[in-house]
This record gives C-alpha cells, sequence and structure tokens, in this order.
C-alpha cells in the first residue's frame, strides 16, 4: 500500500492536504512533504550520490512545489507534478555544475569508463539476484552521465522519449547511455561479489 | 547470428523484443543468454532504489522555516495548527531525548572499537541495543519505551503531529534495522557501518526535531 493510500484511509486525503496547503496550512504541507518526501530525496541522492547535495536539492524542489501549489489544478496526479519538479532541479543543478555544458550525444568516453564487451570466455553470471547496498553503491559510482539515464529510466521509470526532452539528447542516446549503464553495473557487482567471496567474512 | 552481432542490437532487443533469429540464438548460447538475464535483473532490481532513502529530518525544518519567512504557510484563522512549544515538559518527555542521545553515543563506541580491532565485530549482536539487532519487519515490531514516551510528549502538545512522528519513528527504526544486518553481514564493511551511524543519528535527529523544533 502506498503512503497516499494510506492517508486516505486515515484523516486527511492528499487532495485535502492540497486544498488546505493552498490555504497555508502548515500541516497540511508537511503531510505531503511526508507523503513524497523518500521518493523525492532518493531520487537527488541517485542523480548526485551525494547526501547534502541531495537534501539541497529536495529541499529546493519542494520548496518551488509549495509556492506553485496555488496553481495546481489536478489536471495531472500530484505525484507526476512534483516529481518531474523534483527531475528539473536536479538536472539544472547538473547542468550548472557542468558548465560548459556538452550536448550528450557528443559525450565522449575514456577507455576505462566504457563498459567491456561481454565476448571471449564465459563469464559468471548474477545468478538471480542482487543485494540492494551493494546496487546503491554500484550506481553511485557509475559516470555521472550513466548515472543520469539508469536513474531517470530505471529506477523512475521515464521512457527514453521523455529523457531525451528533459535531459537534451536523442532518443538513441538515450537507449545507449541506460544499456552501457546497466553493463558498467553488471561489472561492478560481479566484482564487488568476487571481493566478498574472497573475504573471511 | 553471433555474439558479436547479437550483443550490437542488445538494446533494440531489450526495448522491442526479440526477433526468432535472436530468439535461437539466446537459446543456443549460454553466454548472450546470461547476459540478458543480469541485464534484465538489474533493471528489474533498479526499482527497489526508488523509495530507499530517507531525508533527514532537517530538510523539513529548513522548508518549514523558508516557508514561513515567504509567508506561503501562515495560521488558520482556527488557530495555529503547530501548537506553540510547551514550557515545561514531564520528566518521561525528557528523558527520551537523552536516552536516544545516549544510544547514539553507545552505538558510535561500540562500531568504532568494531573498526579498530575487526576480531571484536561478532560480539556486535550481543551489544547492540536489543531494538537495533533485532531483525524483524517495522511493521510488526511496536515502538520501544522511549518512543512511546516521545510520541505521548507530543500527542500532548500537538495531537495532529503524532502520526506523523510515529511514522518518522517507524521509518528510522527501520533504516536502523536494515543498516545493521548490512553491517553485521560484513563487520569489516566501513561504509556499512558508517550508514549504521548515519541511521542512529537521524534518529536522534527525530528526537531533537519533536522537543525542539526551531520555529521563528
Amino acid at each position: 500500500m502506498t503512503d497516499a493510500k494510506k492517508l486516505q484511509g486515515d484523516k486527511l486525503s492528499e487532495a485535502d492536504a492540497i486544498e488546505r496547503a493552498k490555504q497555508g496550512d502548515a500541516e497540511a504541507f508537511q503531510l505531503l512533504y511526508s507523503l513524497h518526501k523518500r521518493r523525492v530525496y532518493s531520487l537527488c541522492l541517485r542523480m548526485t550520490a551525494n547526501t547534502a547535495e541531495a537534501e539541497d536539492l529536495t529541499q529546493e524542489a519542494f520548496l518551488q512545489l509549495f509556492r506553485k501549489i496555488a496553481t495546481f489544478r489536478g489536471e495531472s496526479a500530484f505525484s507526476t507534478w512534483l516529481h518531474r519538479m523534483a527531475v528539473n532541479v536536479v538536472l539544472m543543478q547538473l547542468r550548472k555544475k557542468s558548465l560548459p555544458v556538452v550536448p550528450l550525444d557528443e559525450t565522449l568516453e575514456s577507455e576505462e569508463e566504457a563498459p567491456k564487451k561481454e565476448l571471449g570466455a564465459p563469464d559468471p553470471v548474477l545468478a538471480g539476484s542482487i543485494d540492494r547496498l551493494r546496487l546503491q553503491r554500484a550506481v553511485d559510482a557509475l559516470p555521472p552521465g550513466y548515472r543520469r539515464i539508469f536513474v531517470l529510466h530505471d529506477v523512475e521509470g521515464y521512457e527514453h522519449n521523455e529523457i531525451a526532452a528533459m535531459v537534451g539528447c536523442s532518443i538513441g542516446n538515450s537507449k545507449s547511455q541506460l544499456h552501457k549503464a546497466r553493463m558498467k553495473l553488471r561489472e561492478s557487482l560481479k566484482t564487488s561479489r568476487a571481493e566478498k567471496a574472497t573475504k573471511p567474512w | 547470428m553471433n555474439c558479436t552481432e547479437f550483443q550490437e542490437i542488445l538494446p533494440e532487443v531489450f526495448e522491442a523484443g526479440r526477433t526468432a533469429e535472436q530468439a535461437a540464438h539466446l537459446k543456443s548460447c549460454p553466454r548472450c543468454s546470461g547476459l540478458l538475464a543480469d541485464l534484465d535483473l538489474i533493471a528489474r532490481e533498479a526499482r527497489q532504489l526508488q523509495e530507499l532513502a530517507e531525508p533527514s529530518p532537517r530538510v523539513w525544518n529548513s522548508i518549514e522555516i523558508e516557508l514561513r519567512r515567504e509567508g506561503v504557510i501562515h495560521e488558520l484563522p482556527g488557530g495555529p495548527v503547530v501548537a506553540p512549544r510547551a514550557r515545561s515538559w514531564n520528566l518521561g518527555a525528557w528523558l527520551a531525548p537523552v536516552a536516544a542521545l545516549a544510544l547514539v553515543a553507545f552505538a558510535i563506541g561500540v562500531y568504532q572499537r568494531g573498526w579498530l580491532s575487526p576480531q571484536s565485530a561478532p560480539q556486535l549482536t550481543a551489544t547492540a541495543p536489543a531494538q537495533i539487532s533485532n531483525p524483524q519487519p517495522a511493521k510488526s515490531q511496536p515502538a520501544n519505551n522511549e518512543d512511546q514516551q516521545l510520541l505521548a510528549a507530543v500527542a500532548s502538545r500537538s495531537p495532529a503531529m503524532r502520526a506523523q512522528y510515529a511514522s518518522n519513528l517507524q521509518n528510522v527504526n527501520a533504516y536502523i534495522r536494515d543498516a545493521e544486518e548490512s553491517a553485521q553481514a560484513d563487520p569489516n564493511d566501513e561504509e556499512a557501518q558508517q550508514i549504521v551511524m548515519d541511521a542512529y543519528e537521524q534518529r536522534a535527529a527525530v528526537y531533537e526535531m519533536a522537543l525542539d523544533r526551531s520555529l521563528p
């Protein structure tokens, strides 16, 4: 059951909270924050791989949302509206950090960053299970360009055409970056599994 | 079709499904079918990361302060939604944050000793607080005495906020348990132990927020 549905079972629905927030009700703002904070913060954390920065971006995303909440008319789901705003805040921040802006299509990968081709000797597979913390660390360790596309597509569920529009790249580039990100994650996860197997604990 | 050709078009296989020729190659090639299964697994497991993390309670505090400063939050005619801080607290309410902070200090001490002496790590299960070493799911575990005292104090001050703080405590306790399990699975993993300490600090921050909300 989602937090939003749980809330509906209590005294205040999300729709009521939105209406009360439009009147400036502090409790309503806090309820809306509580419902969506984990998703927004997780998005920011995955995109930046930095807790302090992720908290700043979470704060900024919610502030932008709450300042504009009077304009929310309910045509789209509130979570969709909030989430898109959070993505925009993060992408804007990432663009500011990586000035001068280089189009993603023109990004060159170093030999070190590019995932290895899966040819040659037989290779062990992940065998149907991934430790969540290890996956988290592997995502955090991805090069920023790969991480951005992977988080938007595989974690957040955006389609390639949406990502292309948000990030400013072609759909083909989004697909290509996603594939490389997954290949790189597979390498990292296999390496960390091998390291774990050699430890005495 | 050989492996090179298959892997060239692998991104499209994910998006558009596979042709008969590609399916035949997968059936006959364990390397490519293993690769495809792994990438598919990574894509599925990534969804678990969607709501993995919890921001520090200070984030909401900062948001609230800013919204009040800007006048976006204002008191309703019926009176303040968030009641002003009570002038006095009973002894139990004061003991709660002290106990939480002592818990944090204790956990930090235990884990710092663990870093210095990896051999002592197996003792963590015995010495860590029972509430944290118990790996039961959060929803089935009642809040401990300190949490109950804090919630009672919050309820007496602002009944509407009790459920919110109960939820915060449940989340942070679950976070502590997850972090503890990971740290115990690999006691030499310093990052996992750092996450445990962060989790304890988040719990202390919840107490701090509940008892001393720095509103203007």
